[in-house]
């Protein structure tokens, strides 16, 4: 039956279910900034009716649900973009450390040996000049010293990367144990069928960050959430973590290990993926190439100067000594400090300059490479650009497409103040509107009991 | 529709990328290349090394080549002298062989010979840069030495060998001829030939001196033969040197090509991306504080 105290109680559920809802924009207008942050909305529903002969009474209003707004589908797209976009970063800005020592093209491997050739060749107009040769041996030394530092280099953007690889395991494990504990905790809430919300958000955002530095794969089952890396070596196992460890290998880069296991060449996104390409791929093939260039050229200079003879008459001896095989960039040094035992001369008198052909030769002549040691180096110079440019290209790439993501997930997600404005004005009003009925019907209810106590005087 | 409700990132993006267009160009026009590392552009990078490789040879061709000009000048001038040496020596074979004249006088005019002769001896042992020019390839000590047991009065140190230099990309050019070529040629030896007049001027015996007269007369004729291959050599080094200078003007134009930067065009783009960050900093600072707040009291 109706009655003013129901009215009462309609208005009080009123007020109550607008608190609630005034509480859920606050939040939202409060973590408008928080990254991760997905909105929430008041879910308002109407209370059941009461039937009474022919007229059917509503029974106010309920805050039924409060749910955070999100999209699974879009945020696993974000998590894949990330790893990718992770991954681009870390080998741009690694290889732009490789591309740093063949960043000139008047300095370097490639002009050594442009100014080894013209001290050769300058060696022939007048061949009995000890300036000149000491000239020549200065080029040499010159040459020897850029390729030495340039392994050095090589190695010590190797060591650096190294380190990341190190860093970057220590964030992942941190990362995995705080959403090993977040996912048993929504797990829980889930299996009572209520919305994680907030739990959720901070799970999808480490998450997110997890995927910057590795690649992650999703998989929801029964026992909550299951992350893995690599081919499927686990990260996060429900409300369990599994940290991985490093170590380091016979070539003396560290690799990674999951339950003991090598999976370093399984990892392919993020910081780790990247690092991993650029360390384990890029680098060895730009130092192999570098120690090919060096024996070879080495060994073409020594066999040049053993078919000639020196300025005593004597039959040439090697210019350059090289450790061929992995160390051979590192190891070129140059063989004799004597200038007097260049080999110019063809026939053993001191004025001839027959060998300085065939000195000279070694520019023209492909190396058992294939290439001229000129042609050898800018091939290089030219791969490495390629490679940079490559990466920094994807990078751009999966950042604007990320950025696009984002502004999707944004859409569905983000906080808007304009409309919290409006919910905040629209519950405001709809509070003091409820406020109002319960002051009427205060008002009415006095009224009802002064009804009994006197009649009304007569004027 | 719903859309993204956080812009401030996405213009912030665009305020990023017009700055670094405006450092890029910024670069372009203090470096004034295009091209400065090789990822802007692996391809032109590689040329560029080559290029400068090229530019660097080139030079040193260059280099190659005025040092041989000057050892080719110094072998021509001393060519030349020789030349006026013999026909000095012909005219005084001519005046001993003209049978007016006594032994005495024959025998004086001998001496001038001798005198020719040890000048010829200094021309023969001409060094250029510390090196003698016509001992072959044997530079380091005097070719020719006096020698009264030889016929020719001197006997050759150096050998026959010859040098080859390069002056440009597979072009070689030989830097000397042997001494015993040219002063003791068997189309000519001016060494014997002098060493005859001098014996038969010594001798006053008329007939042997007009003998050696012609003798030496066919030597001048040789060494002037012989002297062709420096004119000519200098000739060539004259013609290489402007045509190396035209390869380096060439390289230069080509390099230019790959890497300089088109600065009109990098100003331009200057200006256009400093209007596209003043735009989107403009855009930053206008979208931001507004909010259906401001119009609600």
């Amino acid at each position: 039956m109706s009655s003013l105290s129901s009215s009462l109680w309609i208005a009080a559920g009123a007020l109550q279910a607008t608190e609630g809802a005034l509480d859920v924009t606050s939040n939202n207008i409060a973590n408008a900034s928080t990254p991760g942050y997905s909105r929430e909305q008041a879910v308002m529903t109407e209370q059941g009716a009461i039937q009474e002969g022919n007229l059917t009474y509503g029974q106010g209003v309920n805050l039924q649900q409060i749910q955070s707004i999100r999209d699974q589908v879009l945020s696993f797209q974000i998590a894949l973009e990330t790893q990718q976009q992770g991954s681009t970063q870390a080998q741009s800005s690694a290889l732009q450390q490789v591309q740093g020592l063949f960043s000139s093209s008047t300095q370097g491997i490639g002009a050594d040996f442009s100014a080894f050739f013209n001290s050769v060749s300058q060696l022939s107009t007048n061949p009995t000049s000890v300036p000149n040769r000491q000239a020549v041996l200065n080029a040499a030394q010159t040459l020897s010293g850029d390729f030495n530092q340039a392994a050095t280099n090589l190695d010590s953007i190797t060591s650096g990367l190294n380190q990341t690889v190190t860093q970057t395991v220590t964030q992942i494990n941190g990362l995995t144990q705080q959403i090993a504990q977040l996912n048993g905790q929504v797990g829980t809430l889930q299996n009572e069928g209520k919305d994680p919300g907030v739990l959720l958000d901070q799970e999808n955002q480490l998450i997110s960050q997890l995927s910057q530095l590795t690649n992650v794969s999703e998989i929801q089952s029964g026992n909550g959430l299951t992350l893995t890396t690599g081919n499927g070596s686990p990260l996060v196992v429900g409300n369990q973590s599994f940290a991985l460890q490093t170590s380091t290998n016979s070539s003396g880069n560290t690799s990674i290990l999951s339950q003991g296991q090598d999976i370093t060449s399984a990892i392919s996104g993020g910081t780790l993926g990247g690092t991993i390409q650029v360390r384990d791929t890029v680098i060895p093939n730009v130092s192999s190439q570098l120690n090919n260039l060096a024996s070879q050229f080495a060994a073409s200079i020594n066999s040049a100067q053993t078919s000639g003879y020196d300025l005593n008459g004597n039959k040439g001896a090697a210019l350059f000594s090289v450790t061929p095989g992995a160390g051979a960039a590192a190891s070129l040094k140059v063989a004799i400090s004597d200038p007097s035992l260049i080999a110019a001369s063809s026939d053993g008198t001191s004025g001839s300059n027959g060998n300085v052909a065939n000195l000279l030769a070694v520019q023209n002549t492909a190396l058992p490479g294939g290439a001229t040691p000129g042609d050898t180096y800018t091939n290089l110079v030219a791969q490495v650009g390629n490679l940079t440019a490559q990466a920094q290209a994807e990078n751009t790439a999966s950042s604007s497409s990320l950025t696009q993501l984002n502004d999707q997930l944004g859409a569905i997600s983000g906080v808007s103040i304009d409309e919290e404005t409006t919910n905040l004005v629209n519950y405001q009003r709809d509070y003091e509107a409820a406020a109002r009925v319960v002051t009427t019907v205060d008002a009415l209810t006095q009224s009802v009991l002064q009804m009994g106590e006197s009649a009304p005087t007569a004027p | 529709m719903r859309v993204n409700p956080n812009f401030a990132p996405d213009i912030l993006n665009d305020v990023f990328q017009s700055q670094a267009q405006e450092q890029t160009d910024l670069q372009e026009l203090s470096t004034g290349r295009r091209v400065n590392l090789p990822s802007d552009n692996p391809t032109a990078f590689a040329a560029d090394v080559q290029n400068q490789a090229e530019q660097s040879q080139t030079d040193q061709y260059l280099t190659n080549t005025t040092n041989l000009e000057g050892l080719f000048q110094t072998a021509d001038s001393t060519m030349s002298s020789v030349v006026s040496a013999l026909n000095q020596a012909i005219s005084l074979g001519t005046e001993g062989s003209n049978g007016t004249l006594t032994l005495a006088q024959q025998q004086a005019l001998a001496q001038q010979v001798q005198g020719i002769q040890s000048q010829m001896l200094q021309y023969a042992n001409t060094s250029y840069e510390g090196s003698y020019i016509f001992g072959g390839t044997e530079t380091t000590k005097p070719p020719f030495v006096a020698d009264v047991t030889q016929v020719a009065g001197v006997s050759y140190q150096g050998n026959a060998g010859v040098n080859q230099v390069e002056i440009a990309n597979g072009r070689s050019i030989q830097t000397n001829l042997p001494g015993s070529q040219i002063f003791l040629g068997s189309g000519g030896n001016v060494m014997a030939s002098l060493q005859q007049l001098v014996n038969a001027l010594s001798s006053g015996n008329t007939s042997a001196i007009g003998t050696a007269t012609t003798a030496i007369s066919a030597s001048l004729n040789y060494v002037s033969t012989q002297r062709v291959f420096y004119g000519s050599a200098l000739d060539q080094m004259n013609s290489n040197q402007s045509y190396l200078q035209t390869e380096e003007v060439n390289l230069q134009t080509q390099d230019s090509g790959l890497v300089a930067a088109d600065m009109t065009a990098v100003a331009t783009d200057l200006s256009q991306a400093t209007t596209t960050h003043d735009a989107a900093l403009a855009a930053l600072a206008k979208v931001i504080p507004n909010s259906l707040l401001n119009y609600l009291q």
